[in-house]
């Protein structure tokens, strides 16, 4: 009796977030499924009714397709330049031995504490046509005209691998902080160069968290909306863009719902796929 | 020689970094009509701008309100789920753990979307601030529970023990023990949750009522056809807020943030 009774009071202490999460997340989520198979509605966002005219719209139409693919190779991109460029910050902040060390970690985690809008905003600044880099390279007279740095996938790419680089460094950090050192100088010590001590030793050890920075990396990069928005224009779209433009704009809530549910089912194809690939060992951290 | 290699390649990555923020802060004491560079002289007539236009001042204000109001709902639902996790969850506090930390791997477009769609249905609409604070409140959770989890983990139960067994009851044991112990990871929880509502837009973006836009948003419909330095003076007082805040938390308090 006593201790059903403490448990019940246990409980009250979990209720609210789950009530939250319950109410707020997964019938919300849920609700998007159904949303999907919503015929287009007369005067209102959706109609009343089932059908599946949202999904053949979509596979009947390359433009979509098209735009999809484009998604995924701007999150393959982008995941792949944020692991050449961050590995080796991540080791440096987990092993290097500067005194500076703090000042760079907090370099790494300032992005993050900058609101997604002002640094794609500063991107703008520095690739537009009247930008920092192309005035630079114009003053120089390294090109006669600006570069197009904006407006296009290059520009997204950049930005992106800035916003993101972060969610890579750190996941790898802390993997890499958790290997012992002495593994690797054992290895040197036993005859192994440079080279092969990392391939063989750190590469195979800070694996989890090359899997877990890579994978958020690339859901982060196909589900982002503010800086394709901003690089990007009106030209190039990315497929978060199409679908929040489907919503807000034109009000086709059934089948901006139906592209959403595309992209997502899609990103989670690739991510399952990328960690069988990579022998991933799911845990939760 | 390698290392000397190794250490200007990270100094590159940091400029590259730390170059765009720069870039803003810099363009906002331009002096002339629109961003070019090099600056034409140094002025601050921008910031003035920025003071007087009363849509950005609303936007601020708005902001701080939404802030503020996710920040004490987030932390005192996310306490009381790490509490749980961490003393009572037993066998099933991985499970808690993961369905906390799920608002954080969905797509914040997608959850956007989803709380749209749902506050239409059940009538709600997005008439008010409700449905933002909300929406909010639901992608900082996590980061509330993450802090307070990791200062209860380094929370000694022995402590909690002593105090019963000294007679204190429940109450006393919560209130005098374990509150101070873990006032430092509920502290960092909340400004941290304070920050992120602050600088979030797409989750603001879909769910925003009429007049009721934030810092972020506003900012985000000016940068679509403007190009004067106000943007900049604009992102600068925001940048220098949010600093402000962290500059508290590690220094007043003397935490360290858990982002992850």
């Amino acid at each position: 009796m006593a201790t059903g009774k403490r448990r019940s009071a246990t409980l009250l202490l979990i209720a609210p977030a789950a009530l939250v999460l319950l109410v707020f997340l997964v019938i919300p989520y849920v609700n998007i499924v159904i949303m999907s198979f919503r015929p287009p509605g007369e005067g209102a966002p959706y109609g009343v009714g089932f059908t599946l005219a949202n999904y053949r719209k979509f596979f009947s139409d390359s433009f979509y397709m098209l735009q999809v693919l484009n998604t995924l190779w701007i999150g393959f991109v982008v995941t792949l330049s944020c692991l050449l460029i961050g590995f080796p910050v991540a080791w440096q902040l987990a092993r290097g031995e500067s005194r500076l060390r703090p000042l760079y970690y907090s370099i790494v985690l300032a992005p993050l504490l900058v609101g997604i809008v002002i640094r794609s905003y500063g991107w703008t600044v520095l690739l537009g046509n009247n930008g920092v880099i192309n005035r630079t390279l114009m003053g120089w007279g390294v090109t006669d005209g600006p570069l197009p740095l904006m407006y296009n996938g290059l520009g997204i790419c950049i930005a992106l691998t800035h916003v993101l680089l972060p969610f890579m460094v750190l996941p790898i950090m802390s993997a890499i902080q958790g290997i012992d050192p002495s593994l690797e100088a054992a290895a040197r010590s036993l005859g192994a160069s440079r080279a092969v001590a990392f391939r063989r030793v750190l590469l195979p050890l800070a694996r989890p968290g090359i899997q877990t920075g890579s994978i958020l990396v690339f859901v982060l990069a196909i589900s982002a909306y503010v800086t394709p928005a901003l690089i990007g224009g009106l030209r190039v779209k990315t497929m978060a863009v199409t679908v929040v433009d489907a919503l807000i704009d034109t009000f086709q809530w059934p089948f901006g719902s139906a592209l959403a549910l595309v992209l997502s089912v899609v990103g989670a194809t690739c991510v399952i796929v990328f960690a069988r690939l990579t022998r991933m060992r799911w845990k939760v951290a | 020689m390698l290392s000397r290699l190794f250490t200007g390649y990270c100094l590159i990555v940091y400029a590259f970094l730390l170059a765009p923020i720069f870039v803003v802060v810099a363009a906002s004491f331009n002096a002339g009509n629109f961003l070019t560079f090099p600056p034409q002289g140094l002025s601050l007539r921008w910031y003035v701008v920025f003071f007087e236009n009363e849509v950005f001042m609303r936007a601020i204000r708005t902001s701080l309100w939404v802030a503020a109001l996710t920040a004490c709902i987030s932390t005192v639902i996310g306490t009381a789920a790490a509490i749980y996790a961490v003393r009572h969850a037993g066998r099933m506090k991985d499970t808690v753990r993961v369905a906390m930390l799920a608002p954080l791997l969905l797509p914040e477009v997608l959850t956007a979307i989803a709380l749209l769609f749902f506050f239409y249905a059940v009538g709600m609409g997005t008439r008010t601030m409700a449905g933002m604070v909300i929406g909010h409140v639901v992608i900082t959770l996590p980061f509330v529970f993450m802090n307070v989890v990791a200062s209860l983990e380094s929370f000694d139960p022995a402590l909690d023990l002593a105090a019963r067994s000294l007679g204190a009851g429940r109450y006393a044991r919560f209130r005098r023990i374990m509150l101070p112990l873990i006032k430092p990871g509920v502290i960092g929880g909340a400004l941290f949750a304070f920050i992120i509502s602050f600088d979030t837009f797409t989750i603001s973006f879909l769910l925003k009522g009429i007049g009721t836009s934030t810092l972020p948003i506003q900012l985000f419909d000016y940068l679509r056809t403007n190009f004067t330095p106000e943007a900049a003076a604009v992102s600068s007082v925001s940048i220098a807020m949010t600093i402000a805040v962290v500059v508290v938390i590690e220094k007043v308090l003397g935490l360290r943030i858990h982002r992850f």
